[in-house]
């Protein structure tokens, strides 16, 4: 159905669009370029003025979002635009076409009274906040909700904590509506690490060719050499396991398939941004490097996706899985 | 994290090729030829033979080999579908890989239409096993510094020298020999692929015992064996010239099941530790080792799929079969080590279903050495990487 359009086209785009945005002043002005472009609704339903593409060409244009360091809550806008269409189409297409700045807070649940890990909250007019029953609620920023960014870790989408006071009223959207929510939350933050450990990669190697000592390149060295070659390795593995997330997974569980590749890229893309830091030596030190701030928008990342959490309850699901029918037979105690 | 399902309730493949391949297997795989059993006596090697040979008739070997050679005649999805079977069950390794995914190959790619027609059936059918005789005690990783000498003689090829580490020699009918016509000095012009009979005169062959207590690899001398011409494959350097292609892509897709495998050998650990409440919280001290174990097996799954759908595509794939040799060797290892070490603290009077767990562990720890080893070590496949595909800079 989508076969004359190719996603590799969607990165090409974004790029340029997410290098324009670097020189506007605040996220109201990216998210006019963005909605532009199209690039917010590309996989919301046309019914909100989106591309109805399915993930695949998202995924692209949140690696480009990850690579450029762009500074907009991108993941929780193309998330909220799919699911508001049929819940509230206007809201949708606002989000898609960047009138409306919505965030999510990715930490804690509204019966906490404060929830955290809401990217550009500070710049954005609506956050969604998740419930204890799975269920989450759109509030407006404002009254009763109100944002606050202290110390943030990500320097470009800097996070904020949202304090409620009250009960929190807005739009609702199901449990059911947010699973699907986090799933294709799950599979962009994943392109996103992609994109921006990628950026880490080819600035490590492009200083470590550039820069000569002993008389030599950095890259003449077998220690550099295998360093970046076992970078390499972990985007490439990056890469596979969110192309099998994102096609029909015969003979597999999508689901496992999609969570895997989040949580080894989560670990994986954060090591590749050390690994550069050590590359670069002293220059990898300085505030003007860029990899520090790709270092900290995976770590935030990470934390927004729970990557830390998640392995250590894949690892109680695996203890608990008793599925492959060869061992069916030994008896269990536990 | 947004499934609590217990992992493996997962859907079984819906392919027919897989469900098939799963009866088969079910039907045929007996307790002395699983690999999870070590209380019950192993198969012979003649067993083994002829569980292989059984494989290839039921069509779950040689299925993309073509029809007219004695394969089945289908696509790497039904290849891929069938090791997703064989990688679950606790099956034995293959007697004659070497035969199947590297000799063979490299026959259809370099040899005479009567070359093919008469070696590959026999691989298949179990006729011929093979050995591969590249490795020498001077050459190893540096492959090129090999001394094997072939001198023309007035009907073939007079051989010399000695080879190394040469896998199941001692079981083989047939040697993939690879040797020079000219000097070491030549390096890579010169070289040379014979399809030699092992009970050539002037063959002898001495096991090497191995840290894993098996008695595969040997050492095989050459002393005046003489090769017919018609046993010559490709021409002298195009036959060497196209091994190297073929090998690329065999190191991306030979063992295709060894991410079901791995899965199958965590799955053998958790449902063993599952029956004995100590074993049980032994292994929840390392939950996040196992954690760690099962992404890369999903990881490992996505290597190999995409590699697959992209040959389907027929994209070319160059050294990118660097990828999942490095990344599945290493993951494996880490795994043998940690379960090497939870089997190594199980109580001393565990049952049955803990004493062939261990056993199979043990195992594991000592052969999964090897993985980092053979078919181009870790640091060789890193130095590829970074030659190949990352293009690197040595010189200013
Ligand atoms: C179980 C097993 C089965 C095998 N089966 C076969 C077979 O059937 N047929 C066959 O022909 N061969 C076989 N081999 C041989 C295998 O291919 C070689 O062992 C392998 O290529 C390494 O060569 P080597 O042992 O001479 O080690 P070396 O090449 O001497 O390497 C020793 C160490 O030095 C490192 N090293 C070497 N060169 C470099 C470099 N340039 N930079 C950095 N580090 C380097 C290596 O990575 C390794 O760690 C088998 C090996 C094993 C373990």
């Amino acid at each position: 159905m989508f076969d004359d359009l190719d996603p590799k086209e969607f990165e090409d785009t974004a790029r340029t669009v997410v290098e324009g945005c670097a020189d506007l002043a605040d996220a109201s002005a990216r998210a006019a370029m963005l909605g532009e472009a199209g690039l917010i609704g590309v996989s919301a339903p046309e019914s909100v003025g989106g591309l109805a593409l399915p993930l695949d060409f998202a995924v692209p244009v949140v690696a480009a979002a990850g690579a450029g360091l762009l500074g907009f809550p991108l993941i929780e806008s193309m998330v909220l635009a799919k699911a508001l269409a049929g819940v509230n189409d206007a809201l949708a297409g606002e989000i898609a076409a960047g009138e409306t700045v919505a965030t999510i807070a990715w930490v804690g649940v509204a019966e906490d009274g404060v929830v955290g890990g809401a990217p550009m909250a500070a710049e954005a007019a609506r956050v969604l906040v998740f419930r204890a029953d799975g269920s989450a609620v759109l509030a407006p920023l404002g009254n009763g909700v109100t944002a606050e960014v202290t110390a943030p870790l990500d320097v470009d989408a800097p996070e904020a904590r949202i304090t409620l006071n009250g009960p929190v009223e807005g739009i609702v959207l199901s449990a059911e509506v947010v699973a699907t929510l986090r799933a294709d939350a799950t599979l962009l933050r994943t392109g996103f690490v992609r994109g921006s450990a990628e950026r880490c990669l080819s600035l490590a190697a492009d200083y470590a060719q550039d820069r000569s000592q002993f008389g030599k390149p950095l890259s003449a060295n077998q220690v550099i050499r295998h360093r970046l070659s076992r970078d390499r390795l972990a985007i490439e593995t990056m890469r596979c396991g969110l192309t099998r997330a994102l096609g029909p997974v015969p003979g597999g569980d999508a689901a496992l398939a999609r969570d895997t590749a989040w949580l080894s890229s989560a670990k994986a893309g954060i090591a590749v941004a050390e690994s550069a830091i050590q590359v670069f030596g002293g220059m990898g030190f300085t505030w003007e490097v860029p990899l520090h701030r790709h270092l900290r928008q995976m770590r935030a990342q990470a934390s927004y996706g729970a990557a830390a959490e998640g392995t250590e309850a894949l690892g109680a699901r695996v203890l608990a899985g008793r599925d492959n029918d060869w061992y069916g037979e030994i008896a269990h105690v536990v | 994290m947004t499934s609590q399902e217990p992992i493996g309730t997962q859907s079984p493949d819906t392919g027919a090729y897989a469900a098939s391949a799963r009866a088969w297997i079910r039907g045929n795989l007996t307790d002395a030829l699983r690999t999870d059993r070590a209380h019950v006596p192993g198969a012979s090697l003649g067993d083994k033979i002829a569980f292989e040979a059984a494989q290839h008739r039921a069509g779950l070997v040689g299925i993309t080999w073509p029809k007219d050679y004695g394969g089945h005649g289908l696509t790497l999805r039904e290849h891929l579908e069938a090791n997703r079977e064989i990688g679950l069950a606790p099956m034995p390794n293959a007697v004659n890989s070497i035969g199947k995914e590297l000799a063979g190959p490299i026959i259809m790619a370099v040899g005479r239409e009567d070359q093919k027609l008469d070696l590959l059936p026999k691989i298949l059918k179990m006729d011929h096993i093979w050995c591969q005789g590249f490795s020498e005690p001077g050459a190893g990783s540096d492959l090129a510094g090999l001394r094997t000498r072939a001198e023309r003689t007035a009907d073939g090829w007079r051989v010399n020298g000695q080879k190394i580490w040469t896998s199941g020699a001692s079981k083989s009918q047939m040697c993939l020999l690879l040797a020079r016509s000219g000097t070491a000095e030549d390096r890579h012009k010169g070289l040379m692929l014979f399809a030699v009979p092992m009970d050539s005169p002037g063959i002898d062959v001495r096991e090497i015992v191995s840290i894993d207590g098996a008695r595969s690899f040997c050492e095989v001398f050459f002393n005046d064996v003489i090769v017919d011409e018609a046993n010559m494959l490709g021409a002298p350097d195009e036959g060497w010239a196209a091994a190297t292609r073929v090998l690329s892509i065999e190191r991306a897709t030979n063992r295709m099941y060894r991410a079901w495998r791995f899965q199958s050998e965590i799955d053998h650990l958790v449902a063993a530790c599952r029956s004995d409440l100590r074993a049980f919280a032994i292994l929840s001290e390392y939950k996040r080792d196992i954690a760690e174990a099962r992404i890369a097996v999903e990881n490992l799954k996505g290597h190999v799929e995409t590699l697959v759908g992209d040959l389907l595509a027929g994209q070319q794939i160059g050294p990118r079969g660097s990828f999942p040799k490095l990344y599945w060797s290493e993951a494996h290892q880490r795994f043998a080590q940690v379960a090497y070490e939870i089997v190594s603290r199980l109580p001393a009077n565990a049952g049955q279903p803990l004493a062939d767990l261990k056993a199979r562990m043990e195992l594991l720890y000592f052969s999964s050495r090897a993985e980092t080893i053979y078919a181009g070590t870790t640091e060789i496949q890193l130095d590829i990487i970074a030659k190949r595909i990352l293009n690197l800079r040595k010189a200013g």
